[in-house]
């Protein structure tokens, strides 16, 4: 095996808890390149027993982060268990093995010029932002995540964010923050940021789609999207959106979008 | 002991014939035109490349959802997305000119004549080494059904690509029909060079709570483990059916896999849906095949091509 420089990669599991509500942190041990990720980037992890072919295919996930106790650089994923491959996860235990391909796909390039970060996030959706806020934190860009949930157990605790990154909440149910949509708070934020990064389900993204033309926000929105992917490697086809410039997949040209190349 | 011998010939009628250094393909629909992997994997260390399905003028494909994953299977209707002969002629054929490896161009036309044209217009280009002719689609010369499961209708496509080319020609065969010898044999008498055994196995999925297939077109191609007991009984059928060499696709994900498809008759072999799960599978299968032949102490692979086929009934 040694005629592929490889993507793929050996992890063991260091550990795996539910970190909030149904949402659940997996910390892996991962070799060099995988450690090499950047914000909006994601892995492909293998959700079955060696040499099980059930389920079959990876699962893609953004990269949560990487943790460093010692020198060690821990890759950090955040999940919520919504079919077989998530449930999987949730059975391994530290010294587990598993498979990881990545990092892969691009990651969100800020402009160099951004002072206020606006970080948008629906659900689970919220997994590559303590991450990235806490980047920008660190180069003195001030920094705000709209978490939007159904119920206040669902939404990132505070203790999860830098501590000079403001996190605004929004639930359906009104049981913290702003009663309704994470675009029920976004409007008082879109004369503040200079940029705004967003990752959540295509309705959120519909919706902030439609609060950006009718105020003429000008600025960048990103978009980190999610779609049935197989491979995660640009080779299935399967990940198709459909852009104003034709017809791209989110695995090899996204994950990361232009709002306004998709809405 | 030398390392055995991995080499293929997958053409051995044609003057230039077609030689693998290795018996290990990645199946077309499964590593794009291969520039993605190029940047990460040594894709000129495996016997052949086949391209994306590409068809005279550029296709978007279909709309979500496109794929679903099924026990030890996926189904998939992606449309035949490509970039059309043109840009594939303008900006992928001279990088594949440069590689040292042989790269098989997967073709489909909606009639007889796309298939010549096709042909014609990828002939003499550098970085084209063969074609694979993709038969499992609809035949709008004679309302829509697919070329592939008519002797009649896959000869015609093969024999227009024969006609048009001086390049060896191999042709897919679907799986999805009741006697695939027949088609088999067919196509063998139009000149095919050598058949791939086969493309994916129809089916679908529905979504209960939604009442409705789970993909945007009801039906999909089966593809993965699930698969490969009956494309590896096709394979045998095809192998007793011509005298041209037969490339397995099915379901392989080992070379464990894969030696029972050499066994069975195939002198080549394709890995497809492996190289999703796995980035990997393809040189893993390779390098798996070559220890096999080196613990049973085999020269060469093909040295136990079809060895399977003459056993003795207990």
């Amino acid at each position: 095996m040694t005629t592929t420089a490889g993507l793929r990669f050996a992890a063991s599991v260091v550990a795996n808890r539910v970190l909030y509500g149904q949402t659940w942190q997996m910390l892996l041990d991962a070799p060099g390149p995988v450690r090499a990720g950047r914000p909006g980037q994601f892995v492909m992890l293998r959700c079955a027993d060696a040499r099980s072919c059930d389920p079959l295919l990876p699962r893609a996930l953004s990269i949560a982060g990487y943790e460093r106790p010692a020198g060690r650089a821990r890759l950090r994923l955040l999940y919520d268990v919504v079919g077989r491959g998530t449930a999987w996860m949730t059975e391994r235990t530290a010294g587990d093995a598993v498979e990881v391909t990545g990092p892969l796909g691009h990651a969100v390039r800020l402009r160099p010029g951004t002072r206020h970060l606006l970080l948008v996030a629906g659900g689970i959706g919220i997994a590559p932002f303590p991450w990235m806020a806490a980047l920008a934190a660190e180069r003195g860009v001030s920094v705000t995540v709209i978490h939007g949930a159904r119920t206040a157990e669902e939404l990132l605790p505070p203790g999860e964010l830098h501590p000079e990154v403001e996190l605004v909440t929004a639930t359906e149910d009104g049981s913290a923050g702003v009663q309704g949509r994470v675009t029920d708070a976004l409007p008082d934020y879109l004369d503040w940021a200079d940029e705004i990064v967003a990752c959540g389900p295509v309705p959120m993204f519909r919706a902030m789609a439609g609060l950006v033309r009718r105020s003429g926000y000008r600025r960048p929105v990103h978009l980190l999207m999610e779609e049935i992917m197989a491979c995660g490697t640009g080779i299935c086809y399967s990940c198709a959106v459909e852009t104003r410039r034709g017809v791209r997949l989110v695995c090899k040209d996204g994950p990361v979008f232009e709002l306004r190349e998709l809405f | 002991m030398d390392a055995p011998d991995l080499s293929v010939e997958l053409a051995p009628r044609h003057k230039q014939g077609l030689r693998l250094r290795n018996p290990v393909m990645v199946a077309s629909g499964t590593f794009s035109n291969g520039l993605e992997f190029a940047r990460h994997h040594d894709v000129q260390s495996l016997g052949a490349i086949v391209s994306k399905g590409t068809t005279l003028l550029p296709r978007r494909g279909n709309p979500q959802r496109r794929t679903t994953e099924t026990p030890g299977g996926m189904l998939n209707s992606i449309g035949f997305q490509n970039i059309g002969v043109e840009r594939l002629v303008r900006d992928i054929c001279p990088i594949w000119a440069t590689w040292d490896v042989p790269v098989v161009v997967n073709i489909l036309g909606d009639t007889v004549a796309e298939y010549a044209r096709l042909a014609a217009r990828l002939d003499a280009v550098p970085g084209v080494a063969g074609f694979e002719v993709n038969i499992s689609c609809p035949n709008l010369d004679v309302g829509g059904i697919e070329f592939g499961v008519d002797p009649a209708a896959a000869a015609s496509a093969t024999r227009a690509v024969r006609e048009h080319t001086s390049l060896p020609v191999v042709v897919k065969l679907t799986p999805n029909v009741t006697e695939i010898a027949l088609i088999a044999r067919a196509v063998a008498e139009a000149g095919a060079d050598a058949l791939c055994v086969a493309n994916t196995i129809m089916g679908t999925a529905i979504d209960i709570e939604q009442r409705r297939p789970v993909l945007n077109r009801p039906f999909g191609g089966l593809s993965g483990p699930a698969v490969r007991p009956i494309i590896l009984r096709m394979v045998w059928q095809v192998c007793a059916a011509v005298d041209i060499p037969v490339v397995a696709s099915g379901g392989i994900m080992t070379w464990q896999d894969a030696v029972e498809y050499l066994l069975a008759g195939a002198t080549a072999v394709q890995v497809g849906t492996a190289t999703f799960v796995d980035p990997d599978a393809p040189w893993k299968v390779r390098d798996g095949i070559a220890g096999y032949l080196e613990r049973h102490g085999e020269p060469s692979v093909t040295a136990i091509i079809g060895t399977a086929r003459t056993f003795r009934r207990d």
